[in-house]
């Protein structure tokens, strides 16, 4: 049992390198782990979805403030443009001695009071943010009942950099309106430029001015209609329109007047950040249920310079952890959306138009991001930590080159050789052995000198017993000593064992203890042995013994 | 053994390493998105659109590289743009990475070290692949490319061939009267009668008109970095167009032609071919009759005995100077944009010229009759039969050229428009005197 207890620790016996090692990797694992943790627990780790919902949610919340913000700040502008032109216009009935409604029966009167309008128009185009500002009157010079009245004068003034509310490097251009108010005002015609707006097949003016009319009570600023995307006719260009009512104060509604929110200012204001994810995109449209009627909308993002070739509303198809997930015929797309607010409570539009903005991502972006994190974190982990183990191994290595070294100069070197080390520890050791060298050495040297002495006096004890054995021998009947020798060969292995031993100059105890007997089986040998050799005593044994060593 | 293993795992590890930093890189590799200004506005606006979009989606995208429009204006206004960010106006907008522009403001940019030299990003085979007139025209005094060609444009006459043929079937007017600037004076006083009191002919630019005489003429407006108008050349061309322009048939319009044009405010004019699709294809009357109309572009005209010769305009791109990432990818999208496939979706919607020898002499010529739009079939065949014909010259870089054209025109304007109401309103007018005023100006 002893025995296996001993072999088993010996068995667990293991080098300083490997312990060290040990060590080392313990540590190194330790901390790539709880680092992991840490991130995790913080979700940097872009662990699955969260760090893909988290960017999404933010870009989300920052574009839908900002829309909120603007969209509201402009439909206040185009409020604002309505009162002034409302009462422009009314000073023109009133100075032509006409009411509104008579507009359309004196087309000449349609020039004049455009160009009335003009410095409200230029005011604003100048100090907004937008694509352009616009006054449609219902009423054209040119009323062709073939066309069904869908010919109308007016003014849209485009500015070709959107975001820019300078002065200098920015010039206004018409898209609509009579060349000479443009002369007049120093403004080229674009080359898309046509006179008159063809608003046949669109329902943005009509929609505007029957709400209007059939809402007699409401105030404008429960008129204003933001229609979904449109593109004038012969137009490049697309965008929001602002659409604000004219009502005169006898409840005419004269025309409407508004601000577009061109597809490249939506582009250039609410694109999100593509740094991380390149196919990232806003959408804003109407909503129909949960699919967005993009068809009607704008979208914005590094991929995306117009929304005009989105013809396909997205459908929804899942939600799923959160991350609503459409597609149409332009692919599949996951992220997350809102609800924006256009209109006040009691607007006309507010029960029937509903608008969201979608923040999106490319679904196969969107999953390649969510397992691609996953992915990415595990081979960091997995590096690090292979990483840790073979600087581990080289570095217990190294730490323990100085030990070995020590070690193979203990075993090879003498001690007034080793003193070549640069580590305090290794040099207090060598110090130590060579003290206790020298201690062990003196002792050896000690010891042998103590040897010398006692072999000189056992050598002299020697001779002292030879002589006193001879004279021993005078003493002794030579008949008995025969006798002993003779009956020596009688005695029994026991016997003789225990007879070697007297000889030896054992006492009855330590022979008791050696042979593991009892003191009256040694008195029973003592008697045999004692009857066998002709002896009475152990002395006198013991003087035979000593007579017969010396003779041998 | 123990080597064997060591070097087992260093190897596998330095694998895995590697293999995980490729995995990264390949993720993190860092898209550059390129803001970038341009001037092709209008009906031209959607096919730069198209082929920016195609770059992003294909080689944008396997290079990570995002072209970000982020103005879309005309030259002159992405001009003052430009001009406040190279003198360092307050409040001027932040430099673009890509955009369109002249040499003579590539100039400015240069003298503070802002722009890139092409050069250092297109070996010299890839500009042989070009047409060397239009690569010399982006290259500045130091050698160095700072312009790269992505179209090119010269001048040429528009005629309203419907008002023109009524014109001619009234008065017997002679279309050959068209190909000189003395015939179209002539031409314009008969047509003012007739309209009783309208226009017949404007220029987009009287500075380009007299630029464009006086080389036709064998002499120049420019003299030691300015301009020098001093000269018979001058005074001539000054004292022909004179007389038209004050007293009827040449409309003094602080614009382009174009919008003339669409109002049925004169017959003719000169302008850049690249304007073409600002012409459309019908007038409309203050009363809002719409004319359904045809136009012609015709050579562009010369002052009699002078040679045929043309200004060659039309700008380039220019790369800022940024990041070495950024400038490669810049370069790399301008590479994309001006190779032949490119260049000739882009010339078949705009009218523009192509820029690479291949494009402009083998596809342009072979692809001519699949052309859709009769605008650009038209505007083509006469430029082409241009460059078969013309001496071209290009306006000279440096660095107050465009101030100088600025105050030239604007003064060139306001002489007539005083004269002409010195005239309207019977007082004598003497073209002498305004000459003199004109070239006081300049020589101050």
């Amino acid at each position: 049992m002893k025995k296996n207890k001993q072999t088993k620790k010996k068995s667990r016996k293991t080098t300083l390198h490997r312990r060290l090692l040990l060590f080392f990797l313990s540590v190194s694992i330790f901390l790539i782990v709880s680092f992991s943790l840490t991130l995790s627990l913080f979700g940097i780790n872009g662990g699955e979805e969260n760090s893909v919902k988290n960017h999404i949610s933010t870009e989300l919340s920052i574009i839908a403030e900002e829309i909120n913000k603007n969209f509201g700040l402009t439909s206040l502008r185009g409020i604002e443009i309505a009162e002034e032109t409302v009462k422009l216009g009314e000073e023109f009935f009133q100075s032509r001695n006409i009411s509104p409604s008579e507009l359309s029966s004196h087309p000449e009167m349609i020039e004049p009071l455009l160009s009335r309008f003009m410095p409200t128009l230029v005011n604003t185009i100048k100090n907004e943010y937008c694509g352009g500002v616009f006054v449609i009157l219902d009423a054209s010079v040119t009323e062709n009942k073939s066309e069904n009245g869908n010919r109308k004068s007016g003014i849209f003034i485009k500015k070709t950099q959107p975001t820019s509310t300078d002065s200098v490097g920015v010039d206004l251009h018409f898209l609509r309106g009579p060349a000479k108010i443009a002369r007049e005002n120093n403004i080229m015609l674009l080359g898309q430029w046509i006179m008159e707006f063809d608003i046949s097949g669109q329902d943005f003016f009509k929609k505007t001015i029957d709400t209007a009319k059939n809402n007699p009570q409401l105030p404008i600023s429960r008129l204003y209609y933001w229609s979904g995307r449109i593109t004038l006719k012969g137009n490049s260009e697309s965008g929001f329109l602002l659409c604000v009512p004219m009502r005169g104060s006898d409840g005419t509604v004269f025309g409407i007047c508004g601000i577009e929110i061109s597809d490249r200012l939506f582009k250039e204001n609410y694109s999100p950040e593509g740094g991380t994810y390149n196919n990232i995109f806003t959408a804003m449209a109407p909503r129909n249920g949960s699919d967005l009627i993009t068809s009607e909308g704008l979208i914005a993002g590094n991929l995306y310079l117009t929304g005009t070739r989105w013809e396909h509303n997205l459908e929804f198809t899942e939600k799923n952890n959160g991350v609503v997930y459409f597609s149409n015929k332009n692919g599949s797309f996951g992220g997350l959306t809102e609800e924006i607010i256009l209109y006040p409570s009691n607007s006309a539009y507010k029960d029937s138009e509903s608008w969201s903005i979608a923040v999106l991502l490319d679904k196969q972006e969107l999953t390649s991001a969510i397992n691609g994190n996953l992915f990415y974190f595990i081979i960091t982990a997995v590096t690090l930590i292979l990483f840790s183990i073979v600087i581990s191994y080289f570095i217990s290595k190294r730490y323990l080159r100085p030990i070995s070294e020590a070690f193979h100069s203990i075993k090879h070197e003498s001690h007034e050789e080793r003193n070549s080390t640069n580590y305090h520890e290794i040099s207090d050791l060598f110090d130590f052995l060579a003290e206790k060298d020298k201690k062990y050495e003196d002792h050896i040297k000690q010891k042998e000198e103590d040897s010398l002495k006692l072999r000189s006096e056992y050598e002299k004890t020697q001779l002292e017993l030879s002589r006193l054995a001879y004279s021993r021998k005078q003493e002794v009947d030579p008949l008995l000593y025969q006798q002993f020798l003779d009956n020596l060969s009688t005695l029994t292995p026991t016997e003789r064992t225990v007879f070697d031993l007297y000889i030896e100059g054992k006492h009855a105890s330590e022979i008791m203890k050696i042979l593991g007997i009892k003191e009256n089986t040694l008195k029973y040998h003592n008697k045999n042995i004692y009857s066998k050799l002709g002896v009475s005593s152990r002395k006198e044994l013991l003087r035979y013994a000593a007579i017969m060593n010396r003779e041998q | 053994m123990k080597k064997l293993l060591s070097s087992v795992i260093i190897l596998g590890l330095c694998t895995a390493i590697l293999s995980s930093c490729n995995i990264f890189s390949s993720r993190d590799k860092n898209t550059v998105t390129l803001n970038m200004w341009h001037n092709y506005g209008g009906d031209m606006q959607e096919t730069m659109d198209l082929l920016i979009d195609e770059f992003n989606s294909t080689e944008g995208k396997d290079n990570g590289i995002i072209i970000n429009v982020t103005a879309i204006s005309s030259s002159s206004e992405l001009n003052q743009s430009l001009d406040m960010i190279a003198n360092g106006d307050p409040g001027a907008p932040e430099i673009p990475d890509i955009f369109t522009g002249y040499p003579k403001t590539a100039i400015k940019f240069t003298e503070n070290n802002m722009l890139v030299n092409l050069n250092d990003y297109f070996s010299s085979d890839e500009l042989d692949l070009y047409v060397e007139a239009f690569i010399t025209e982006g290259k500045l005094d130091d050698g160095g490319l700072y312009v790269f060609p992505i179209a090119k444009s010269t001048e040429v006459l528009y005629l309203n061939r419907t008002l023109f043929d009524k014109f001619a079937a009234a008065t017997g007017a002679d279309e050959s009267d068209l190909a000189t600037f003395e015939g179209i004076a002539e031409l314009a006083t008969d047509y003012y009668s007739y309209s009783e009191g309208k226009q017949f002919f404007s220029a987009d630019s009287w500075f380009n008109l007299t630029e464009a005489g006086s080389a036709q003429l064998g002499s120049s407006i420019f003299d030691n970095n300015g301009l020098s108008l001093n000269n018979d050349e001058f005074s001539y061309i000054f004292n022909e167009i004179f007389t038209p322009c004050v007293q009827g048939g040449f409309a003094i319009y602080d614009g382009y032609s174009s919008d003339l044009s669409k109002t049925g405010d004169i017959v003719c004019s000169t302008g850049s071919s690249a304007g073409i699709l600002f012409y459309g294809d019908t007038i409309t009357y203050s009363d809002g009759t719409v004319e359904q109309v045809t136009y012609d572009i015709l050579p562009y005209p010369v002052f009699e005995g002078g040679k045929k010769t043309a200004l060659q305009r039309g700008g380039g791109l220019m790369v800022a100077k940024s990041t070495e990432e950024k400038e490669k990818a810049a370069c790399t999208f301008i590479k994309w944009l001006t190779s032949p496939e490119q260049n000739i979706r882009f010339i078949a919607k705009t009218g523009y010229l192509p820029v690479t020898k291949q494009a402009f002499e083998t596809d342009l010529p072979s692809q001519f009759e699949s052309l859709s739009d009769i605008r650009i079939k038209k505007m083509l065949t006469s430029v082409l039969a241009m460059y078969s014909e013309y001496n071209f010259f290009t306006a000279p870089n440096y660095s107050s050229f465009d101030n100088d054209s600025s105050v030239f025109e604007k003064k060139f304007i306001d002489i007539m428009n005083k004269s002409s109401d010195k005239f309207i309103s019977g007082d004598t007018v003497d073209s002498n005197e305004a000459l003199s005023e004109l070239i006081s100006v300049f020589s101050q």
